[in-house]
């Protein structure tokens, strides 16, 4: 008998929760495959370590962009691949619980459901991320107050109101962590000429990135290749500068925390003010955002005590009351 | 003797079945009781065991 499984596909990591044991699996939503043969040669972490590093033959791909499936064969394969990691065979097919940002189309929902049925499961139900991350944050829900809870993941930033088991305003934007180490890119190769890969702009965002000044700010060493003579080049990058590339990003992630706030009832929205927002997310980690959507809102920021485990954890708590919390999945109220 | 007995038998089996479907047809959903049991689902005490045994795994570095 297979146990019935939670994953968090998100756009940057997948984590798998198994019933009654807790987190099986965090890795990277990454893929490497032979481009001739189309053999899966990695995934996950390994996968990952390949990116921008591959010969001609190999491709390693993210088979999931903001949230969303860009390639369904790909990302069937990569699910497959993750169940059978997590002892899914042919005669055990498990019930799963997918997380999925609130804002996908009908479609991209139907081609989660179905790439994750044909890689093995009995049945796939979907839930909202912002419903998954404000269960899995700890936060008291189930009472007549209002709860926000902001997800800022690779592809998807969300925020949501919850009350009373039930999403009361929802806003989502398809820009998460991926945009900013886009935009880091972007910047070095305008700025500088020299340019930079996702891993190395990844790096720098960890290093130095921030959403408003922090004290001890260091500078840091970049190295990639110089666009006019192709050589090798290092630079200099100072933490304003990454501040100033990855603006526009971190302002559409704050307005849209702002239009959520714009969309609460009354009621609920003065208690935002004695509870908190709480952010969840690996987007979340950016340091300085707290701070910056504090600032802006003038309401209280908290970060979740798991923000990278907060979506998976909720998830990996429906399908331990599966049949009491099933009104959750999407599709299953109106 | 035993064919009117074994058809008696399997007339009242069938009412017996046919009695079940349909009261489980008519059987009104009871909304208190079901949404009841959704928000004692998400109670903190409820969320208690999964987040525990996540906290436990990752205190003990055995998590991920």
């Amino acid at each position: 008998m297979a146990r019935d499984l939670a994953i968090d596909l998100g756009t940057a990591n997948t984590l798998v929760y198994m019933k009654g044991r807790g987190i099986v699996l965090n890795e990277p939503s990454v893929i490497a495959l032979n481009r001739q043969t189309g053999e899966v040669l990695a995934t996950g972490r390994e996968a990952w370590q390949m990116i921008g590093r591959t010969p001609g033959y190999i491709v390693a791909v993210r088979p999931l962009r903001g949230g969303a499936i860009t390639d369904f064969e790909i990302t069937e394969r990569m699910i497959r691949l993750l169940l059978q990691r997590v002892g899914v065979s042919r005669f055990t097919r498990p019930k799963v619980v997918i997380c999925v940002p609130s804002a996908i189309t009908e479609v991209e929902r139907r081609a989660v459901t179905d790439a994750t049925r044909r890689a093995g499961a009995a049945d796939a139900q979907l839930i909202e991320q912002p419903m998954a991350a404000a269960i899995g944050a700890d936060l008291p829900i189930d009472e007549p107050v209002g709860n926000m809870v902001i997800d800022v993941g690779g592809g998807t930033s969300e925020t949501a109101v919850i009350s009373l088991g039930g999403v009361v305003a929802l806003e989502a934007v398809r820009v998460g962590s991926f945009d900013i180490d886009a935009a880091i890119q972007n910047y070095v190769r305008r700025e500088h000429g020299i340019a930079i890969g996702e891993r190395t702009a990844e790096e720098i965002k960890v290093a130095i990135g921030s959403a408003d000044p922090i004290g001890d700010e260091n500078e840091a060493e970049v190295r990639g290749r110089d666009l006019m003579s192709g050589l090798p080049k290092t630079v200099l990058l100072a933490p304003e500068e990454i501040r100033f590339a990855i603006d526009d990003v971190v302002s559409s992630i704050v307005a849209s925390v702002v239009r959520c706030l714009a969309k609460a009832p009354p009621e609920l929205a003065q208690d935002f003010l004695v509870r908190g927002m709480y952010l969840v997310g690996g987007g979340g980690l950016l340091r300085g955002l707290a701070q910056r959507i504090e600032r802006e809102c003038k309401v209280p920021v908290r970060m979740s005590p798991m923000p990278l485990e907060a979506v998976v954890l909720g998830a990996g708590h429906c399908i331990e009351h599966y049949e009491a919390l099933k009104g959750m999945f999407m599709g299953a109220r109106r | 003797m035993t064919a009117i007995i074994l058809i008696v038998i399997g007339v009242l089996l069938l009412a017996v079945l046919l009695a079940v479907r349909i009261s489980n047809h008519r059987r009104p959903v009871d909304g208190v009781a079901t949404f009841r049991r959704h928000i004692d689902a998400l109670s903190p005490q409820a969320r208690r065991e999964v987040i525990d045994r996540v906290q436990n795994a990752r205190d003990s570095g055995k998590g991920k």
